[in-house]
């Protein structure tokens, strides 16, 4: 079949490239596809682990959803997205897709979207596109970490193992993005109330895949719907061998590192450029403001462990520890995941 | 939030979210080499501006308190940094860390991979309080690693709470005794530096073992340090020439700098115009030598620097720390590479 000659993907099927919750699930297919999504751009309240509710903005999945971050997107080079993007806020708005590495252009946006009208994008991913992207609101500076972000992930045609060509492999159905964010509240107010924008930031909540951590003992520990060690999206478990890709992406302000316990991490790209070798690291800089790292978590016995274990938990957390707390104290509220050996 | 009680959340003299204990190590078995650490809490720093910084840490409880280098011993206190951890790949570890009932520390061997219990992560496993426990670990891999507190982190770390964690490669057999390499088959190196490099938040140096744990603004999140230092040492000035800090060395010789980003924002530390061959990193060898003049570091990465000069004379170093969403540098630290 003529690689142009698109395959309809629809209804069901969809449930294999639009992904709301888990591991990221992806069958090669021989033939490319058209990737249809509807997002809408809503906003909501959210409690942050002290009680405090905090306004967010995103691209929801259905008209009233507030969806922390976008539900991601799976798809492969060859295949064309067809989005469309509803705005139901009063404010102008716009989807972008960023462009693979730093100061690329973006791969795809939308334009301006007025109150109440729809955007589209329609792209055909061009070969050697592969890799992970983030897409998100760049009518203004703050957007993005208001909330308008989330992952796409764009698989090499025909492989379930590789984010490039060539790259390491990683089991098949078995990728996750792990998105940061960091959230000051003052600025979040201020375009609730349609106040004056903040000129400096100070985050008091951090999250990952949009929610914090809740350690043992408290109010919805294990909850995976408000504790992020529990967050099938974000929750790292499997068994030896199940070698993981970690689509690592940053919609906050801040600066991080990513520290995972019981492996290294094998790192493959930085801010989308394929790295010339491969490190093994247990502690990652992942920049800024769009920055992206992606790694693969090898899931080998934990090295050091004597004698022997191949099951545990573990944490993946960020070690500038500061975001490892929630309205500045109860530490082990913060942007922090579990890793799971089973 | 109001605290729980009970399980794994219960409080504890004002900290919450803690799970103490003191458990029998599972699988203990006669460890080749042993540490047994304790806990200050008592101890300073004396900046180069005439400001004493409170400081805690970790005791050596088998001698008197020997650091990685610093040589700022706390009146009261222990070493700052803490005494090292040292051990040759291969070996089976213990660190056995006492704390009595009225505290509550950890000790995270940070890039070292241990089971669940080892890995001294309190609400994956439990925090040490009100006895000993002991640490088993296998040193597998030679390289630069650091050993933490993992309670409350962001203030305790921010205390202080971190000595260096080496573990040498097992010497060749044809290798000359006394050859020292970065790790198995790696570079030779003569002189040994050590630089963990961390900033300090004085305002934080306030606060109790549990702030924040049971909810409130203790600053936690806000983070504005003052001093600069490398290996306990004030990088304003005194890390200039500290002989614990300051690397001498003649011509000819090499040099390894085991560079520690010790502190919670990122770093970029320059080596003076000289050039470093990087060999690994987070105790992994790299798969090829990476040469640079400078490293841009995050919260806890490693790289182990092999610097050779090619000309004597004195290159100065700097350690610039840099805000975490401006990237503006909020200090600088800086030392000597001595080559006579």
């Amino acid at each position: 079949m003529d690689r142009r000659s698109f395959l309809k993907v629809g209804g069901a099927g969809l449930a294999s490239t639009l992904m709301g919750s888990g591991m990221l699930s992806w069958a090669p297919r021989s033939e490319a596809a058209t990737i249809s999504k509807t997002y809408y751009i809503n906003d909501g309240i959210r409690a942050m682990p002290d009680g405090v509710s905090v306004y967010f903005k995103s691209y929801g999945d259905t008209a009233t959803a507030l969806s922390l971050p976008a539900s991601s997107i799976i798809c492969q080079e060859g295949d064309t997205l067809s989005i469309t993007v509803i705005n139901r806020l009063l404010k102008t708005h716009n989807f972008v897709i960023g462009g693979l590495k730093a100061g690329d252009p973006p791969l795809a946006s939308t334009g301006n979207i007025a109150s109440g009208a729809t955007g589209k994008i329609t792209l055909t991913i061009p070969t050697g596109a592969a890799g992970s992207y983030m897409f998100y609101d760049n009518v203004t500076s703050y957007n993005r970490f208001l909330g308008l972000h989330g992952g796409l992930a764009i698989m090499p045609a025909g492989s379930s193992t590789t984010l490039y060509t060539g790259s390491p492999a990683f089991k098949p159905n078995r990728q996750l993005f792990w998105i940061f964010n960091d959230i000051d509240p003052a600025l979040h107010n201020a375009v609730q109330l349609n106040g004056t924008i903040p000129t400096s930031f100070t985050p008091r909540y951090f999250t990952i895949n949009g929610l914090s951590s809740r350690p043992p003992g408290a109010t919805s520990h294990g909850d995976p719907t408000i504790d992020a060690l529990f967050d099938p999206r974000s929750r790292l478990a499997g068994s030896v061998g199940d070698r993981t890709l970690l689509r690592i992406l940053n919609a906050g302000m801040c600066s991080h590192s990513v520290h995972t316990h019981a492996n290294h991490m094998e790192w493959l790209t930085n801010n989308g450029v394929v790295r010339s070798s491969v490190w093994k690291k247990d502690s990652l800089y992942l920049r800024n403001s769009l920055g992206k790292i992606d790694s693969i978590y090898p899931f080998m016995s934990p090295p050091d462990a004597y004698p022997l274990v191949n099951t545990g938990h573990f944490p993946m957390h960020l070690h500038d520890e500061m975001s490892q707390t929630a309205g500045g104290g109860l530490y082990q509220f913060g942007s922090m995941t579990e890793i799971e050996f089973i | 939030m109001a605290m729980t009680t009970g399980g794994g959340g219960g409080g504890m003299g004002g900290t919450c979210y803690v799970y103490p204990g003191a458990p029998a190590t599972i699988g203990l078995v006669t460890a080749d080499i042993s540490f047994q650490r304790g806990i200050y809490m008592n101890g300073s720093m004396l900046m180069d501006d005439g400001v004493s910084v409170p400081i805690w840490g970790f005791t050596d409880l088998t001698a008197a308190n020997g650091g990685i280098g610093g040589g700022n011993m706390g009146a009261g206190g222990g070493s700052f940094p803490s005494p090292a951890i040292r051990v040759t790949e291969g070996q089976i570890v213990h660190t056995a860390l006492t704390v009595n009932q009225m505290l509550i520390h950890t000790i995270h061997h940070h890039g070292i991979e241990p089971s669940t219990e080892n890995d001294g992560v309190g609400h994956f496993s439990f925090d040490v309080s009100g006895g000993t426990y002991t640490y088993q670990w296998k040193a597998s891999s030679a390289g630069t690693y650091f050993y933490h507190c993992h309670v409350n982190t962001p203030l305790h770390a921010e205390m202080g709470m971190y000595g260096g964690l080496i573990i040498d490669p097992k010497p060749l057999s044809t290798d000359p005794a006394g050859t020292k390499r970065a790790f198995k088959n790696g570079p030779i190196y003569d002189v040994e530096a050590i630089w963990a490099c961390d900033e300090i938040d004085p305002a934080l140096h306030t606060l109790s073992l549990g702030a924040g744990t049971c909810g409130g603004d203790v600053g936690l999140n806000n983070f504005h340090p003052k001093y600069f230092i490398i290996t306990g040492v004030d990088g304003a000035s005194s890390a200039l020439t500290n002989p614990s800090v300051a690397v001498n060395m003649t011509l000819g010789q090499t040099a390894l700098v085991r560079y520690i980003c010790a502190g919670f924002f990122p770093q970029k530390i320059s080596f003076g115009g000289l050039t470093a061959s990087v060999v690994a990193s987070d105790g992994r060898p790299l798969p090829a030598a990476w040469n640079t003049t400078s490293i841009e570091a995050s919260s806890a990465e490693r790289y182990d620097c092999i610097i050779k000069p090619t000309a004597k004379g004195t290159y100065t170093v700097t350690v610039q720390f840099l805000h975490w969403i401006t990237g503006s540098v909020l200090g600088t630290a800086r030392t000597r590479i001595n080559v006579t």
